[in-house]
């Protein structure tokens, strides 16, 4: 059945207006902080002042009044002192070994927020500090001089926390993996000439504009009940209620409305919700703690810095040998979920080109310093940072514009990706491309950039990307999680309505709408037949976290297909067919009259030919790619370096659209995070501490530093995940950066190979390259 | 503590609070008033979710010691915006247009806009984006917050 057929109601493709909008436009959504919990406690963090050492006690000063708050520390931890991520490694308060600059310590919490610090001002903390490794560039330098161990010069396969048999890695080492095609050696054998490079990139803060929140309520039966701000319920009770001895059951978590969170609630919520729990817990009161700016930029998960180097064998003609990329990111002082970061990074740092000889190395690196964590794009962006700057640089090697060495190399169906997969379905290369080259004019104005020419007042310049982002978990992934979607018909105010129980979140990406939309046209009903509450652990089943562009592709197709099914046992005991919401109405009512509600259960699943091997690292990385490309426009201001990015076109094939409006939107403002990552946000590491602790000093785009956008898709569905829809969250921040980057170069003729691309940063490599051109 | 008696005019009805006078005006809307529209996205005037109009001019309220606001002053919240011609059409606009996504700085946006059309009801984009310069939004890089304006501008009241 085509999609069009399958489409009942015509509301998949449709750009209607988000069900959410009327409270959030009236000012009625309810945020962490806005809920009401009477008898609220308030609580502090204390924190490590040290970014490296040796906790030998933490003690509330016994002059201090404490008689109306309670101090938690690791001893008061009920389970197993860990917060579960990956490796089961990190405390949830340290007790032992302090890794990290504010690394929790200990919680206090009181009736109000001023008595609960001023008795966390009383908390004496003695620590032996230990030497500590700061920054990336650290780590770089010890790979560079051989000092970071992993499992690919000993040979053996690899993973988290050392590799089967072998010695451990280096303990800077948290993790390392490898894809390995061909024979890269063989590849360099055959080239006409090699190309290599490096890039790096910096931290990049989430700065969802509402800062973090949660509220830990005891409950009568002894459970937990968590609310607030995040992006993963599920999560939540996975990682924490061993530490706090419950059952998983007993740990009940509630999402509050959410104020963005682009990763940044991902992962993160799991520590805070625990340090909400504890004092909840000690003082049988609901606790709630709040970030403020500060705290929130200060002690919360970032993207990960990257370094990555390529080394790439090219013929005379274009043609690619080889394919040899390490990429190197810093995890910060625990692997959290950073394994998976560097996955998706090294499954995209080569991605995107034919080449039949590749090898990519990938290592999370450890600093004493904040975790890193997940952001939009989960390494994806700064592996794509890397390959599409590089890409150029191939391109001007074998004297061929960006453009034209793109459309010779870029993958094709029926072209291998670097584990192995063979690109047979909804490949929206080289449509994007072809489509964002048009569109953008792009040969025309290449043609025209002005490459540092001297006397200019203004350098123009104009560079693209070309990136692919596989949507969904990695490999086999999604079969496996047994991703669950309820659907409930039941009767709100005696009118038949139909509940969406699943567990993905709105956090702004339009969720809500656009898998009632997929509900609504699979049962055949206008969508205000619909409902779709935020998810209570309590209520839905487990359909996954929301994150890795999932949502609409995995759980809304299983509710699509939920929808369906639903429809087809109303029919089935009406004996005639829903034909709109009329019919509906009346065929649900006798049926809950006479059978009471109804529920139908869906899992999703994957089709059998999805093969992926997670030892070798071979096979179908994801169930689908959708494909993106950026072109940049940017002028430089050849007196100040001011780099202004006047337009952006950019081309998306993200399978079938089902909301035209809501897609644009969430396009445009991913670029807008993808151009801060690229030409304003900074933030670096000065003495174990992030740099900067406010809007003031990490700066993002206002509204008058975007530029224009024309954004266009392509759409190739994906008919295994009816309606179609492959991802899209992600793919906005993959690309712009090397497109900006590429483009800087095309103006002022300089590589920029740090992101961000700064004035300051310009300004030093056009005064060397004067330097050098005088000699 | 020593408080102070003040009377404003809220959202159009009067209302009288007794609060220390370097008390947040934001947490005097938010907790007294439980006007939880207005929002805290830093706390020290950078974001702009925490905008509110006195006497018509969008300011934030986050830096504003409750003493400072002299009794009579007119304060406009985001809650108070349905009771006008011009915020109705505004909300309409803004959920059309899909310009709230995660919606935390819509609360401070949208008032902005109130200010910029009812002082200027045909602004060009430049002027458009000017007068949103003070309020962060993370979520819609904006392009539909400057479709939402000028689509409210084309309607709005005296504007045919
Ligand atoms: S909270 Fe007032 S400006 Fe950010
Ligand atoms: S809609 Fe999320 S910050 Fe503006």
């Amino acid at each position: 059945m085509t999609v069009a057929e399958n489409s009942r109601k015509g509301l998949v493709g449709r750009g209607v207006s988000r069900v959410d909008a009327s409270d959030k436009v009236r000012g009625l959504a309810r945020y962490a902080d806005d809920l009401d919990v009477p008898g609220c406690w308030h609580g502090v963090i204390v924190r490590s002042p040290v970014s490296r050492g040796t906790l030998r006690s933490v003690k509330l000063d016994p002059a201090c009044d404490a008689s109306k708050a309670v101090v938690v520390t690791a001893q008061d931890i009920p389970g197993p002192n860990i917060v579960v991520m990956h490796d089961r490694a990190m405390p949830l308060l340290a007790f032992d070994e302090i890794r990290y600059i504010g690394e929790p310590l200990a919680v206090v919490a009181a009736p109000t927020r001023r008595q609960a610090i001023e008795v966390a001002e009383h908390v004496r903390i003695e620590i032996d500090e230990l030497p500590a490794i700061l920054t990336t560039a650290e780590l770089v330098r010890k790979f560079k001089a051989g000092e970071l161990k992993t499992g690919v010069e000993q040979n053996a396969p690899r993973g988290v926390g050392g590799f089967a048999g072998g010695a451990p890695e280096s303990p800077d080492v948290l993790c390392s993996q490898s894809i390995v095609k061909g024979d890269v050696e063989k590849g360099f054998a055959e080239a006409d000439q090699i190309v290599e490079a490096e890039y790096t990139a910096g931290h990049q803060e989430q700065l969802y504009i509402e800062p973090q929140g949660l509220v830990a309520i005891p409950q009568k039966d002894g459970g937990i009940l968590i609310e607030g701000s995040m992006q993963c319920p599920y999560y939540i009770q996975h990682e924490l209620h061993e530490a706090l001895n419950l059952p998983a059951g007993k740990l009940r978590v509630r999402q509050a409305a959410v104020g963005g969170a682009f990763g940044g609630k991902e992962e993160f919520p799991s520590m805070l919700a625990g340090y909400c729990a504890l004092p909840a817990m000690k003082a049988k009161k609901p606790v709630k703690i709040v970030y403020d700016r500060h705290q929130d930029i200060l002690y919360t998960t970032k993207r990960h810095p990257v370094w990555v180097r390529h080394k790439t064998g090219v013929k005379k003609d274009g043609t690619i040998t080889a394919l040899k990329v390490d990429f190197l990111l810093d995890g910060g002082a625990y692997l959290t979920l950073s394994d998976v970061v560097m996955y998706r990074g090294i499954l995209h740092a080569a991605m995107g080109y034919r080449c039949d000889h590749v090898f990519v190395n990938g290592i999370v690196g450890r600093t004493n310093t904040f975790p890193s964590g997940a952001f939009r794009g989960f390494g994806a962006p700064q592996a794509i940072w890397g390959v599409e700057s590089h890409v150029d640089a191939l391109a001007r090697a074998c004297g061929m514009t960006p453009h034209e060495f793109r459309l010779k190399n870029c993958l094709r169906v029926g072209d291998t990706t670097p584990t192995g997969m063979v690109l047979r379905d909804s490949v929206g290369s080289p449509a994007v491309l072809e489509e964002a080259l048009k569109t953008s004019r792009f040969a025309d104005k290449f043609a025209k950039c002005s490459r540092g020419r001297k006397g200019a007042r203004k350098w123009y310049g104009i560079g693209l990307s070309f990136f692919a982002h596989g949507s969904g978990f990695t490999g086999d992934g999604e079969s496996k999680i047994g991703t669950k979607v309820a659907l409930d018909l039941g009767f709100e105010n005696a009118s038949p309505v139909v509940f969406i129980r699943v567990s993905s979140t709105e956090m702004g990406q339009g969720a809500l709408t656009v898998l009632s939309q997929m509900a609504a046209d699979g049962l055949g009903v206008d969508l205000d037949r619909v409902r779709y509450p935020l998810p209570d652990t309590g209520l839905v089943p487990n359909s996954g976290p929301t994150v890795a562009s999932r949502t609409t592709m995995v759980v809304g197709s299983t509710v699509y297909s939920a929808a369906c099914k639903l429809r087809q046992r109303l029919e089935e005991s009406a004996g005639r067919p829903i034909a709109g919401s009329k019919s509906f109405e009346q065929i649900a009512s006798k049926y809950l009259a006479e059978h009471g509600p109804l529920r139908v259960v869906e899992a999703f699943k994957l089709p059998d030919t999805v093969r992926w091997d997670q030892a070798t690292f071979r096979g179908d990385a994801y169930p689908a790619f959708a494909w993106g490309c950026n072109v940049a426009e940017v002028e430089v201001d050849t007196r100040t370096l001011e780099i202004k990015v006047k337009k952006v076109t950019a081309c998306f094939d993200v399978g079938r659209v089902i909301n035209p409006v809501l897609v644009k939107g969430q396009v445009e403002g991913g670029l807008t995070q993808a151009l801060g990552y690229a030409v304003m946000e900074k933030i670096g590491i000065k003495g174990g501490r992030f740099d900067a602790n406010r809007m003031q000093t990490y700066v993002i785009p206002t509204a008058l530093d975007v530029p224009e956008y024309d954004i266009t898709f392509v759409e190739y569905p994906y008919e295994f995940a009816a309606p179609g829809a492959k991802g899209v969250g992600e793919m906005p921040m993959d690309g712009l950066a090397p497109a900006i980057a590429n483009a800087i170069e095309a103006a002022t003729g300089i590589r920029m190979t740090d992101l961000p691309i700064t004035p300051e940063k310009l300004f030093k490599e056009v005064t060397t390259k004067c330097a050098k051109d005088a000699k | 503590m020593k408080t102070i008696t003040r009377i404003w005019k809220v959202n159009g009805e009067e209302k009288t609070v007794k609060v220390p006078p370097m008390r947040r005006l934001l947490d005097v809307l938010r907790e007294d008033l439980g006007l939880k529209g207005a929002k805290e996205g830093c706390g020290e005037g950078e974001c702009g979710t925490c905008t509110v109009l006195i006497n018509g001019a969008p300011m934030v309220s986050c830096l504003i010691p409750a003493g400072q606001v002299r009794d009579g002053t007119e304060i406009m919240t985001v809650e108070g915006l349905e009771k006008t011609e011009g915020g109705r059409l505004l909300q309409e606009v803004y959920a059309d247009k899909g310009s709230a996504q995660c919606g935390f700085c819509i609360p401070g946006m949208i008032l902005s806009s109130y200010a910029l059309l009812s002082r200027n009801p045909n602004p060009d984009e430049a002027a458009i984006r000017e007068a949103h310069a003070g309020n962060l939004c993370r979520c819609t890089g904006y392009q539909k917050i400057v479709e939402a304006v000028q689509a409210a501008a084309r309607k709005w009241p005296g504007n045919k």
